[in-house]
């Protein structure tokens, strides 16, 4: 029993299969995007490209690692790892394989919204540890960013909990197995969470902590080598995250259908989600950080906050 | 305004959203700027002293390289002033393939430079399908001429190659399908809400303040003035195609995007006449080496505006002095207004607005950086300074 938890979280659907799924989701977002863009995209490392994330990882880590000499040296080296270890350890709360996750208890959801938080929190620490002008702008934008869009995304990542009266995600999974998928029932609510995660993943339209144009590579502008390659691999992470996230909140997560075993679903929902997302990033243009703010708090907000009168009034549960 | 609660912010020369090397220092108060200072020069090539060195034949291919983008419109000035020294009738035939380049050539800057502002603004989309269809015309170029951006096409005394029937066919297929896609990108750039918002009201430029700081080009056309050396000061044939001036009254940076996507169509539609109606006959003549004294201004709307070369003559088989004023250098007073009052985040797109290309522009200061003196040298300081070759 203890090998086969042991090897649960190392192996599946654990640490290795999540870093595999990462590499695989940053293929599949980067080649859609590209096919939208009338581009070709990864074409070269493995089928269709598909081992072009891997390459980069490896070629990140066998670059330089520069230390900027008045840089806060702790926080700089801290940062990347905090970075990459969050959504990894925040994924073994979404169940992807069964109907429960590998670590469920009552109120993981809320540790969930607690990570999201935390991510942005250690952005903010890797761009103000590194003492670089962009980096310190792409840090300011992504707290500025946050500070809009937080309220918005808790709200509708609870109002699923209300619908199925449990703050636990693998009670969620369950209550529409039994019921209806939450995206019929609250449209609104998965609208809005798609948003609020574009935001968190900071791309377009909501990449102004890291636009190139304006401000290098934002908060990451001093990283490179090693801490880079961990900081690509905990955005593909977060990638992974958010749409097992729409996944098991709105999109009734990994459950059996007919014959097809649970992991199969998951790894479906999960992809279309990673389209959907890259389809969304090819048709915008960016927004000025308070274009963001404001037309989140003008729009996002009222939205989020109707969808939860809606179901106070047995709407959508 | 407190000035005491500003910071200075340097911008460039080397700066993600410039590609190429400039100054500029801003003077911000949050993230409003209240003043800029540019500094120019970091890509200065002593082009104008390098005509002096080269035989009037020689000058035509350095003319080509002031500029990568508009190269037409530089060899096509040259030309121009050169002619009219010689005081050489060029064939009509040549005038009109001069035109159907020049246009060409307006419609893959322009879309060039649509594609760089959706990218300024984070619509990486817009930029990759704009930069798609631009390769039909440069594909035409390359079928034209041999080459895809310098064509090599003028000469003194006409142009050195002609435009067969089958080109023409090929001409207007290709015009066919870019005047599809540039109706439905001109529609985009119109209704997109995201790049309205990230354009509209964005580095405003009043009619008053364009003309005022002489500002020039789809810069100035956007603020509403019909100002168009083609039509104003015609030259090549320009006086016998129909067309119209495109202006837009909204002063910003969306009215300089559509400004620009409506003048690629208005090219398509001189190209088409151009094509219909050219003459038969001699493609070029044959002009003298040596060129008599005398002094020359010409006038040629790049793509960019009001391009204006100078030649002075003293006889012999080389020029005397050579000087080129790039519309760039023209629309850097007007750009510093439109940055004042702006967000920081908006500078890149506003930058980008004016289509700089600083390269073309650099001329010549010297600064002691430890008194912060300026100086510039004059004919006879930079004589005593030459390289004898």
């Amino acid at each position: 029993m203890e090998i086969t938890s042991l090897l649960n979280i190392l192996i599946f659907p654990g640490i290795i299969f999540l870093l595999a799924l990462a590499f695989f989701y940053e293929w599949v977002d980067r080649k859609t995007f590209a096919r939208f863009q009338n581009r070709y995209g990864p074409l070269h490392t493995g089928i269709h490209g598909v081992l072009q994330p891997i390459a980069d990882f490896f070629k990140l880590l066998a670059k330089e690692d520069i230390t900027p000499s008045a840089s806060d040296k702790l926080t700089f080296l801290l940062a990347p790892i905090f970075y990459f270890a969050l959504p990894l350890a925040t994924m073994f709360l979404v169940p992807i394989s069964s109907q429960t996750s590998l670590i469920a208890f009552e109120g993981d959801l809320i540790f969930v919204i607690f990570a999201f938080t935390m991510m942005i929190i250690t952005v903010f620490l890797a761009g103000w540890s590194s003492v670089n002008r962009f980096s310190t702008i792409g840090s300011m934008r992504a707290i500025l960013q946050m500070i809009g869009y937080e309220i918005p995304m808790v709200l509708v990542m609870a109002s699923p909990a209300m619908a199925a009266k449990s703050l636990s995600i693998s009670r969620i999974v369950e209550w529409q197995s039994l019921h209806l998928w939450l995206v019929l029932l609250q449209p609104i609510g998965f609208a809005i969470l798609l948003v609020c995660l574009l935001a968190e993943l900071q791309v377009v339209p909501f990449d102004a902590p890291e636009a190139e144009t304006e401000i290098v590579a934002g908060w990451k502008t001093e990283f490179s080598g090693r801490k880079l390659a961990l900081f690509q691999l905990g955005r593909d992470l977060k990638l992974v995250l958010a749409s097992a996230l729409i996944t098991s909140l709105y999109l009734g997560g990994a459950h059996s259908l007919l014959l097809i075993p649970p992991i199969i679903i998951f790894l479906a929902k999960t992809a279309l989600t990673v389209v959907l997302l890259s389809f969304l990033r090819a048709a915008f243009a960016r927004f000025r950080i308070d274009q963001v703010v404001s037309g989140i708090w003008k729009y996002l907000l009222p939205l989020a906050t109707l969808q939860v009168i809606l179901i106070q009034f047995g709407f959508g549960r | 305004m407190a000035y005491g609660s500003t910071i200075k912010i340097p911008f460039g020369p080397q700066h993600p959203a410039l590609k190429e090397p400039t100054n500029f220092l801003f003077e911000v108060d949050g993230e409003v700027v209240v003043d800029v200072k540019p500094r120019l020069g970091y890509n200065h090539r002593g082009v104008e002293k390098a005509f002096e060195y080269r035989t009037y034949v020689q000058n035509i291919y350095l003319a080509e390289r002031i500029c990568g983008i508009c190269s037409d419109a530089h060899t096509t000035n040259y030309t121009q002033a050169i002619e009219e020294l010689l005081d050489l009738d060029v064939p009509m035939r040549a005038k009109y393939i001069r035109v159907i380049i020049a246009e060409l050539e307006r419609i893959h800057s322009h879309a060039l430079w649509v594609g760089m502002a959706a990218h300024e603004i984070g619509f990486d989309t817009l930029f990759m399908y704009i930069w798609r269809d631009r390769e039909t015309v440069l594909d035409l170029f390359e079928m034209i001429s041999g080459n895809r951006i310098h064509y090599a096409m003028n000469t003194i005394g006409g142009v050195r190659r002609d435009i067969s029937e089958v080109m023409v066919t090929e001409i207007m297929k290709g015009l066919d399908f870019l005047e599809k896609r540039l109706e439905y990108y001109t529609e985009v750039v119109k209704t997109d809400k995201t790049i309205s918002r990230r354009t509209s009201y964005i580095g405003v430029l009043k009619p008053e303040d364009a003309v005022d700081l002489c500002a020039v080009g789809p810069t100035l056309r956007a603020s509403g003035i019909a100002n168009d050396v083609r039509m104003d000061d015609p030259y090549a044939v320009y006086d016998e195609i129909p067309f119209t001036i495109v202006t837009h009254e909204s002063c910003d940076v969306l009215g300089r995007v559509i400004v620009r996507c409506e003048e690629m169509l208005e090219s398509g539609k001189i190209i088409r006449y151009a094509l219909k109606n050219m003459p038969e006959g001699e493609i070029r003549v044959k002009a003298p080496t040596a060129v008599p004294q005398g002094e020359v201004v010409s006038r040629v709307e790049a793509p960019r505006g009001e391009l204006i070369h100078y030649v002075k003559s003293n006889g012999t088989g080389k020029p005397h002095r050579y000087k080129v004023r790039s519309p760039t250098l023209a629309n850097i007073p007007a750009l510093c207004k439109m940055l004042l009052g702006g967000y920081v985040a908006d500078i890149p797109i506003v930058l980008a607005g004016i289509d700089p290309c600083f390269s073309c522009m650099d001329r010549m200061v010297f600064v002691d950086v430890r008194t912060n003196e300026k100086k510039i040298w004059t004919m006879q300081q930079l004589r005593g300074k030459e390289i004898r070759n």
